[in-house]
């Protein structure tokens, strides 16, 4: 499941043990097609991953925060910290191996 | 929104011939690119190797293409592709015109793209730098972006971006004359490099002038593989794929210049043929393992 961030409250990302922030808007086209394949992941994941939506345009703040210009930007936080960022739509073999090669 | 089976994008011997073997299998298919068909086609001089039609002209051979295309009732749909998502079980395609569309399979025969990316172009696209104004456009707003501008054709994003960001410097890299509206700054100059740096993309010329954007826009009639295809395995300007025109991801296949020496049309043309029919057995095997 990828729950979604509302209102700048960045709470919940944060104290989590890992979790893959994807930064996104509606009107963003790789965007729209990401978040589908990061569904499946996050399923794939659950228990070991949190995932968390970041609409840019309700979010204003948390996105200019960790300075995001282009979207989707996918950030992955351990225990709050960002370790790496992905900016694009990505496939999902990628996806994985990426998140996993941050664990 | 309606799936086609094979989706092919480009209209040289290549895709023309994936198209036409992928009709005969009674696929649905949707061929992108434009009804001049090929550039590289129109302008060849003489062809002497091309089966069956000896000592060709460029245009006559594309004229002989155009018929065989109207004898099977195919029809071109003319929206330059930028990205092409692997979504698992199907592809998504991306138009600069905004569409999208959905397919079972992507056979890309583009061409190579002639002309090297700037310094720094793809290490900076999505951070920066974007390959569709109508796509990115509303992250500019009110701020201050450049166009570098391959193609004639390509000039109107520029007035779309005008529309939108706070400022546009339009770079022209074509011969024709640009055509711009009043509030497109032209500026004459060559870049050559990009790079970000404090959240500002500088842009460089031959001069070694350098210009600060809040994001630059390149726009080419090709992109580069494999940032038309996020995930896709390339090698320099050239796909890697089997013989059997299959890329490394499954139900993506290449065929024609993008996939290496040597750039004939006749081996294009095979080629074509070829992807056609790996693409038809790999949506047929699919079929049956739905079924089982």
């Amino acid at each position: 499941m990828v729950n979604v961030v509302k209102n700048d409250d960045f709470s919940a990302a944060k104290k989590a043990a890992v979790a893959v922030v994807d930064f996104s808007a509606t009107w963003c086209g790789p965007c729209r097609m990401t978040a589908p394949v990061l569904e499946k992941v996050s399923e794939k994941m659950a228990g070991r991953v949190e995932f968390y939506n970041v609409d840019v345009d309700d979010n204003g703040e948390l996105a200019n925060q960790f300075h995001i210009t282009n979207i989707p930007c996918l950030v992955l936080l351990k225990n709050g910290v960002e370790v790496s960022r992905s900016v694009g739509f990505q496939p999902e073999p990628n996806l994985t191996s990426w998140i996993e090669s941050n664990l | 929104m309606d799936r086609f089976d094979i989706a092919i994008i480009g209209t040289g011997p290549a895709g023309l011939e994936a198209a036409i073997t992928a009709s005969i299998r009674n696929k649905k298919i949707l061929l992108l690119g434009s009804k001049n068909l090929s550039d590289k086609v129109e302008k060849g001089h003489l062809i002497r190797n091309y089966l069956g039609l000896p000592d060709i002209s460029g245009t006559d051979l594309s004229k002989r293409f155009n018929e065989h295309l109207d004898s099977f009732g195919i029809d071109i749909t003319e929206d330059r592709i930028t990205a092409v998502y692997s979504m698992g079980d199907y592809f998504s395609l991306q138009g600069s015109s905004g569409s999208f569309y959905e397919s079972e399979t992507v056979i890309i025969a583009t061409g190579v793209m002639t002309g090297k990316v700037l310094d720094g172009e793809s290490e900076y696209l999505g951070n920066g730098v974007s390959y569709c104004a109508t796509c990115d456009a509303p992250l500019y707003r009110k701020k201050a972006v450049a166009v570098i501008c391959y193609s004639k054709h390509e000039e109107s994003e520029a007035d779309f971006l005008s529309e939108i960001a706070g400022s546009v410097d339009f770079f022209p890299m074509f011969k024709e004359d640009s055509n711009v509206n009043d509030s497109v700054k032209v500026v004459s100059k060559h870049p050559v490099s990009i790079k970000r740096d404090n959240f500002k993309t500088i842009v460089t010329t031959s001069e070694g002038n350098t210009y600060s954007y809040d994001g630059v826009f390149v726009l080419r009639d090709s992109i580069a593989p494999s940032n038309l295809v996020p995930g896709l395995l390339t090698e320099g300007a050239h796909i890697v794929c089997d013989r059997n025109m299959k890329t490394n991801i499954d139900g993506c296949f290449a065929c024609g210049d993008i996939t290496g020496l040597p750039y004939q049309y006749i081996k294009s043309a095979g080629e074509g043929n070829i992807a056609a029919l790996s693409a038809c057995a790999y949506i047929d095997s699919k079929k049956r393992n739905s079924k089982q």
